[in-house]
């Protein structure tokens, strides 16, 4: 056995492939089968969508090359430039009523020391309820019926009684309402543990300094959150601009379109609309895709604070003054 | 009360802020806000709970009363009857239990491979995995439908299952974890001629039965209120989740005889009992997990 390894060209391809093979098969035999899991369900589906994007189609079969035809078709559409106007609506509302309320609530819970984990349970509790229940729940509650719940309050500090979600200039900030009312607990969890990592000496130092509620909030809290706010902001960002299922079971898009987005539309560009359109909806999902990871980008930025350069340069600047100390 | 106030001694407020005039009013003021944010997260539910046992004429009725006239645990029953709701039950349970699994092997296998074994040429899988964990995989659903469609998969729940085995965010979790356990570990396992499934079932897997656990928990409520895909895939009304039902259900409101929104209301009650259920058993865990999940990565 032994001369016979010895008796190889050990730059032969060959030679190179049997050991990489040798050392490598089992490595490689563990990641086969979940690796072609994730080409099924995710990496082939998105190289299909670009290629349907760019094709004519029949059914959701791509038949010949139509460059930017169905870029144009949809970009001619109405009610695509309304999707991408409510979606960057619904990003508008996300942040004026989603995006604060756990920063606060995240640094109430910080400070109160008393029922804490009932009150941090009752505010994580929504997100624990699936999906689909929370937005058919809320739409109930939105029931315009002048004798449904929340009408009946209205009507006790006399307001008027609301059609709600039939409210073209309602739906989707209450679209929004139902989005935050969900999530707004889970994401406080996230500011929370944040806010207790910061290092209790800085609050005592500022103290010592005569630094009030506001200015220790100021040059003490913010300042270490900073990072977590940033990140949770694209994060939110990046999600909101997925908004689909809220509106298609609450409203369907309408009402006349007024809370359809993008991903919503290339939905029923493919599945409800009389004739299916695959190269319209691949078109419009791709755009939505691109718009995604140029935020991505944006926010792999904002999270990864130091690089590996950075770090050397740190590395040497610490040996330096090392060597004038 | 106040006496915990006056041993305080993290956060922005301590006790020597407290002993100032109108911060303990400022306290109350805190707490206050923390009860309505309760009350605003919990109500609705309470409300739904509660409106599911009313009859469909009381939903609407004027002067308006958050308690139904007739109290009976009798409409669950009726309700479940009348749509056969435990076909439903089962058949989410059962893709949920498949969810789980392979969540958890096949994500765990990868991460494994990525964090530990590391075979030659691993990156790219890698850095494919974190491409796509940008882009949501459902801007591609159409693609991905018709594949289904092409292998035969409608009305099957293998895609429904195996979808959890890909998912790059259990993924990382699971990675992040067998990233923290200690190297020397697997020094041992390779000087005892410990094969890469022997490390991986002898070692790893009793070492990660915490992350094992988050993962499981999310994945099971995932796959318990996914939505979208079984909704495309499931067309025989004898396979549907309960999800899916649930939006068949609302989308043909009128059309089935006697089927109301009280009615609707109880199923939405039904439907996420469960949910409440596991909340309540691994509270810990999963809020433990959400809280430190976003940040990581």
């Amino acid at each position: 056995m032994r001369t016979r390894y010895l008796l190889e060209d050990r730059s032969s391809f060959g030679y190179k492939l049997k050991t990489f093979l040798k050392k490598n098969w089992g490595g490689w035999l563990i990641m086969l089968p979940s690796l072609i899991l994730f080409a099924f369900f995710v990496w082939a589906p998105l190289v299909q969508n670009i290629k349907l994007a760019f094709s004519n189609t029949r059914g959701f079969e791509a038949i010949g090359w139509a460059g930017f035809d169905n870029f144009k078709m949809i970009f001619a559409d109405p009610l695509f430039l309304k999707a991408l106007r409510n979606t960057f609506m619904y990003l508008l509302w996300s942040i004026v009523i989603g995006f604060f309320i756990p920063i606060i609530l995240g640094l109430i819970l910080s400070e109160v020391v008393h029922f804490k984990a009932l009150f941090r349970l009752g505010i994580y509790f929504p997100s624990i309820v699936s999906g689909i229940a929370v937005v058919i729940m809320w739409s109930y509650l939105f029931d315009p019926n002048p004798g449904a719940v929340l009408n009946q309050a209205l009507d006790a500090f006399g307001i008027p009684a609301s059609l709600f979600l039939s409210n073209q200039k309602l739906t989707i900030p209450l679209i929004v309402l139902t989005m935050t009312w969900r999530g707004a607990g889970a994401t406080t969890l996230i500011y929370l543990s944040a806010l207790q990592n910061i290092d209790q000496s800085q609050y005592e130092a500022a103290r010592m300094d005569g630094a009030g509620m506001w200015s220790r909030i100021r040059h003490v809290t913010l300042p270490h959150i900073m990072p977590t706010i940033k990140l949770l902001f694209i994060l939110q960002v990046i999600s909101v601009f997925q908004v689909f299922y809220e509106p298609m079971v609450m409203t369907d898009g309408g009402p006349d379109g007024a809370s359809v987005s993008l991903l919503l539309l290339a939905y029923q560009y493919a599945f409800t609309n009389g004739q299916i359109d695959a190269g319209a909806s691949a078109a419009c999902s791709l755009f939505l895709s691109v718009i995604i990871i140029l935020l991505t980008i944006i926010y792999l930025k904002v999270s990864m604070p130091k690089k590996d350069g950075d770090r050397l340069i740190d590395k040497i600047k610490a040996r330096r003054e090392k060597k004038n100390a | 009360m106040l006496k915990a106030l006056k041993n305080k001694t993290n956060g922005i407020l301590n006790y020597s802020d407290y002993k100032k005039p109108g911060y303990s009013i400022l306290y109350f003021v805190l707490v206050f806000i923390l009860v309505v944010a309760v009350l605003t997260a919990v109500t609705p539910v309470l409300w739904l709970i509660l409106s599911s046992f009313k009859d469909a004429s009381e939903l609407t009725s004027v002067p308006y009363r958050l308690f139904p006239e007739n109290f009976s645990l009798k409409k669950i029953g009726e309700v479940w009857q009348m749509l056969d709701f435990g076909k439903y039950f089962l058949n989410t349970i059962v893709v949920a239990i498949g969810a789980v699994l392979f969540s958890v092997v096949f994500n765990g296998l990868l991460a494994y491979a990525f964090s530990i074994v590391k075979p030659k040429g691993y990156r790219i899988f890698y850095g494919l995995v974190m491409l796509s964990y940008m882009i949501p995989t459902v801007t591609a659903i159409v693609p991905l439908f018709s594949n289904i469609v092409a292998l035969n998969m409608i009305n099957s729940y293998a895609p429904l299952m195996l979808c959890y085995g890909a998912n790059a965010y259990y993924l990382l979790m699971f990675k992040n974890y067998f990233d923290s356990l200690p190297p020397s570990l697997f020094e041992a396992a390779r000087m005892d001629k410990c094969s890469k499934w022997g490390t991986f079932f002898r070692i790893v897997v009793p070492m990660s039965r915490p992350i094992i656990g988050v993962v499981a928990i999310f994945t099971m409520t995932a796959a318990w209120s996914d939505f979208l895909l079984p909704y495309l895939v499931l067309k025989d009304n004898n396979m549907m989740t309960i999800m899916v039902e649930i939006f068949n259900l609302k989308t043909t409101m009128g059309s089935v005889q006697g089927f109301g929104p009280d009615k609707l209301l109880m199923v939405l009650t039904i439907s996420i009992l469960p949910q409440i259920l596991i909340f309540a058993i691994f509270q810990k865990q999963i809020m433990g997990a959400s809280a430190a999940g976003a940040v990581k990565e």
